[in-house]
């Protein structure tokens, strides 16, 4: 139950190619986030597996059931909207119910399963209220037990917070998590909010241009991504540019622009490309300040360790944001405000970090 | 938070509901088939035949063989009578429509800024009472108070015996005062909605910025409610200049109009082809008016 | 715009003086519609004179159940036939629609007198005729335009998503109309019909040419009075019309705000 297999599925409006063959395959239960910016294929992707949208190419498979021509009402899913979409001429009862009022099920069983639902979403004794006399919080609860009381095979969700504010979307967050492994649902996610994609789900893809960039579990993607795209989509990050200079066993030596060597432990591209360059990508907690003389680490695990200066600090009370001058680039650094010291601009310093958290990226 | 994908909200393949594309297009087609089918014996296919009708040179009867001709046009261009009726009926349209747009327009700015809650609604409601009644009735009821020697006159001799006698029935002003009540409603309630759409923010903006009431005036509020005016004024020249109904009540002698000639042709004189020709005549003139009229207006209409 | 008080008093002066001119000639002819001269000269003696007249004029009555026999089919076809363009231009576009679109113009910015002559000719030429199912043709196609834009309106006023809910909870496209979006409509339809029913009650251009000798509407009738010469009578059924739309409107005035919130 639940399985969700998309293969070769392409779009197109006009010229612009909103799904580009892209190949997906969900594990029953799994929650899978689709993230990307506006425009990428992420909504077309999620109304094509809801049926409002039809594929050009390619096959929607639900529990092995090709369902690309089977219409929405007959595919068994659930769908939270982003704007909830309740029934302004039903109340809350009336609403949870209506799946099971088309399907024409017997008024105790239809009232127990509203009540079992209703209790899910921790709203107990709103039945009788209109959608209208909700909280935004509480119209997505009830857009969510309206999507699950039929016990749908997959369900869908079309940014179900994004009309939310911030402290309340983190706290739906925690319940919509709950709830779904609560239920234990195959359930895709839309959304153009990273940290709300990373919370939620087991794994996600990233979308650009109606194309899966890379797809795999959180935190796999936000360590090791594999192009520019997926490193900066996902979490702010830091690239730096130079040639290779040097494969020793399994350490590979970058130069950068101002002369300072880098190492990294992934694999150097075999042969000189084109232009001969590569880049790479450093998220900016990554990285330690040190003040005064090269720090010595010992010669065991190979470290970074790169000159430069202060350019710029954003005091953020937990953290403190820097802007260092080196290898040719401006990069973004994170301190922990441990110490209670800030570096004023101009100062010389080092940056070390793990030479596994060099990552060489594609293109 | 708009649509992520370019062309899911509008597309047509979006736009349904659980539809495949080639079932959508049907509903499509079938959905608006009786209106298609309503609107062709109706209206699409009377104009045609009447439109070959205006070149007929006689009432096709019975055994009466009609030829193709222009002559009826030749009629309508030979003739000054038809173009002192062309002429009179465009300055009745013109003359009910600028009266409508003093009277109407300063009500709707009045209703939409400056009365409030319940005195607005039951204002508006008041005004559109009367339109929802019979007009042929309305047109009836100014018989009464504008004929001499009646109701109103009886009513101001009685109080002042010297005062002179409004009645004007049976003369020019009689049929626009008719037609500026008939129609009013319509540029006030057009002209309402345009207004009360604006938001009062935009006028807070321009009084901020040092406006005066009349520089608001002139420089948001005229050129935002343009379109609802535009509106009014298509709803009330149009019927106007093809008026025949309220000529005849409240004209009198005075009454001959474009209108009452084509409507002649129909019920007394029994010259289809000559009313036909005049009809598209008049219809050619109202399409040119608003042709001649839609550019000067079109860059403003785009406001909103 | 400017809120002060002496504009207020001056506004308001403005907006009474407007009713005043709105109401006065209704209220004269409902008023001699109670007064016994025949050529409604004063003082004014009350009396219900014309109504017992009316009572027993067999041909007014005709014509008025006619009328209302005419608004009731215009109402139910017009709203039903133009609540389907509507949903069909909202919901399924196609091309064609364009076409239709044009089409729905006429009706509302040619003069009645032009398409009510045309249609004189065309229906006498195809044999459709003259007579009441005549009037259903020209009333429903007059009324079209106005259902089409009021249904649409409401329609663009929520968008497709209740509908889309609709389906992935499981509900047949017939099930998602009957039970979302016909209700959502239904202050919109609601609307509609009224409109259909006063274009069709109000209808004197279009029947006027239409009416074959001894099948009439009241405006129809009440229009051929006026020409033979006014009596009282005219003012009494035109009192009962005016009462009974304004209580119509009125009713549906308390209806529609209820649906509206």
């Amino acid at each position: 139950m639940g399985h969700v297999e998309i293969s070769g599925v392409s779009k197109r409006y006009g010229d612009v190619t909103a799904l580009d063959n892209v190949s997906l395959s969900l594990e029953n239960g799994e929650f899978f986030g689709l993230l990307g910016p506006s425009g990428s294929g992420k909504t077309t992707l999620l109304r094509s597996i809801a049926g409002f949208v039809h594929p050009d190419a390619g096959r929607i498979l639900i529990d092995d059931e090709d369902v690309s021509r089977i219409p929405t009402h007959r595919r068994d899913i659930g769908m939270v909207f982003q704007n909830y979409a309740l029934f302004p001429h039903m109340s809350v009862f009336e609403n949870i119910a209506f799946a099971l009022s088309v399907r024409r099920h017997g008024k105790a069983e239809t009232a127990e399963r509203v009540e079992a639902m209703l209790r899910l979403v921790q709203l107990t004794g709103y039945g009788g209220r209109r959608p209208d006399q909700l909280s935004g919080g509480q119209q997505q609860r009830v857009a969510l037990a309206r999507a699950l009381v039929s016990r749908p095979r997959v369900l869908l969700l079309d940014e179900p917070l994004g009309a939310l504010d911030k402290a309340l979307r983190q706290q739906m967050q925690v319940e919509l998590r709950q709830i779904q492994q609560e239920v234990g649902i195959t359930t895709i996610l839309v959304t153009h909010d990273q940290e709300e994609a990373l919370t939620l789900s087991d794994r996600i893809a990233i979308f650009r241009e109606g194309e899966v960039v890379q797809s795999g579990a959180p935190d796999r993607i936000y360590e090791r991504p594999r192009t520019a795209f997926a490193a900066e989509f996902l979490g702010a990050t830091n690239f730096l540019t130079g040639v290779p200079s040097a494969q020793e066993g399994a350490v590979g030596r970058i130069a950068l622009a101002d002369g300072q060597t880098i190492a990294t432990l992934d694999p150097l591209p075999a042969g000189p490309r084109s232009s001969g360059s590569v880049t790479v990508t450093v998220r900016p907690e990554k990285f330690s300040i040190h003040l005064g003389a090269r720090p010595d680490f010992g010669g065991a695990t190979p470290v970074n360790c790169i000159r430069g200066t202060i350019a710029r600090q954003i005091y953020l009370g937990a953290s403190i944001t820097y802007g260092v001058s080196a290898g040719g680039v401006e990069l973004v650094v994170f301190e922990q405000n441990r110490e209670a010291v800030l570096h004023p601009p101009g100062t010389e310093v080092w940056l070390s970090w793990n030479a596994a958290h060099s990552i060489v990226l594609e293109d | 938070m708009p649509r992520d994908e370019a062309g899911t909200a509008s597309s047509p393949q979006s736009g349904t509901v659980a539809l495949a594309s080639s079932k959508t297009r049907l509903a499509g087609y079938w959905l608006t088939a009786p209106t298609y089918f309503w609107l062709g014996i109706t209206v699409l296919l009377p104009l045609a035949i009447m439109l070959y009708f205006s070149f007929l040179s006689k009432m096709p009867y019975g055994k009466v063989e009609a030829t193709l001709t222009l002559a009826n046009y030749a009629t309508y261009f030979e003739k000054d009578f038809y173009h002192f009726l062309t002429w009179r009926s465009i300055m009745l349209g013109f003359h009910v429509t600028a009266a409508c747009v003093v009277i109407g327009y300063p009500a709707a700015l009045l209703l939409a800024r400056t009365v409030r809650g319940r005195w607005r609604e039951a204002i508006l409601l008041l005004i559109v009472l009367p339109f929802w009644s019979n007009a042929l009735i309305r047109i009836f009821a100014w018989t009464m108070v504008l004929r001499s020697n009646g109701i109103v006159d009886q009513a101001i001799h009685a109080v002042l015996p010297g005062a002179p006698s409004i009645g004007i029935l049976y003369t020019y002003p009689a049929i626009v005062v008719g037609l500026v009540h008939s129609f009013v409603p319509y540029m006030i309630l057009t002209c309402y909605i345009s207004l009360q759409a604006i938001d009062s923010s935009l006028i807070e903006a321009g009084r901020v910025l040092g406006a005066s009431n009349l520089t608001i005036f002139r420089r948001i509020i005229l050129p935002l409610s343009l379109p609802g005016l535009f509106v009014g004024v298509v709803l009330i020249f149009v019927p106007v200049v093809g008026a025949f109904m309220e000529p005849r009540i409240l004209g009198g002698r005075q009454s001959i109009m474009l209108g009452t000639v084509i409507e002649d042709q129909f019920t007394e004189v029994f010259n289809w082809p000559l009313g036909a020709a005049l009809s598209f005549i008049l219809l050619t003139i109202v399409i040119l008016i608003f042709a001649a009229t839609y550019p000067l207006l079109r860059h403003r209409l785009r406001l909103t | 715009m400017p809120a002060a008080p002496r504009i207020s008093a001056f506004g308001y002066g403005y907006l009474a003086a407007l009713l005043v001119f709105i109401y006065l000639p209704i209220v004269i002819m409902m008023a001699m519609a109670f007064n016994e001269s025949s050529n409604y000269e004063l003082p004014f003696r009350f009396s219900l004179i014309w109504f017992e007249q009316l009572a027993g004029n067999e041909v007014l009555w005709r014509a008025g159940r006619n009328s209302m026999l005419l608004a009731a089919v215009n109402t139910v076809v017009a709203t039903v036939i133009g609540t389907m363009a509507a949903l069909a231009f909202a919901r399924y576009k196609v091309r064609g629609h364009a076409f239709l679109q044009v089409l729905l113009v006429p009706p509302m910015a040619v003069p009645w007198l032009i398409l009510a002559t045309s249609m004189l000719i065309f229906f006498y030429y195809t044999g459709i005729g003259r007579g009441l199912h005549a009037m259903l043709l020209a009333h429903v196609a007059l009324s079209l335009p106005y259902v089409v834009i009021v249904v649409g309106a409401r329609l663009q006023s929520f968008g497709v998503d209740l509908e889309e809910a609709a389906a992935t909870l499981g509900a047949t496209p017939l099930q998602t109309f009957f039970r979302v979006t016909l209700p959502v409509i239904a202050p919109g339809v609601a609307a509609a019909a009224l409109f259909a029913f006063g274009i069709s009650f109000d209808q004197f251009v279009t029947s006027y040419f239409l009416s074959p000798p001894g099948v009439t509407t009241l405006p129809v009738e009440i229009y051929a009075s006026i020409r033979k010469g006014f009596t009282p009578e005219i003012n009494a059924i035109s009192t009962l019309i005016i009462v009974l739309s304004m209580a119509l409107l009125l009713l549906v005035s308390r209806f529609y705000r209820f649906g509206g919130r």
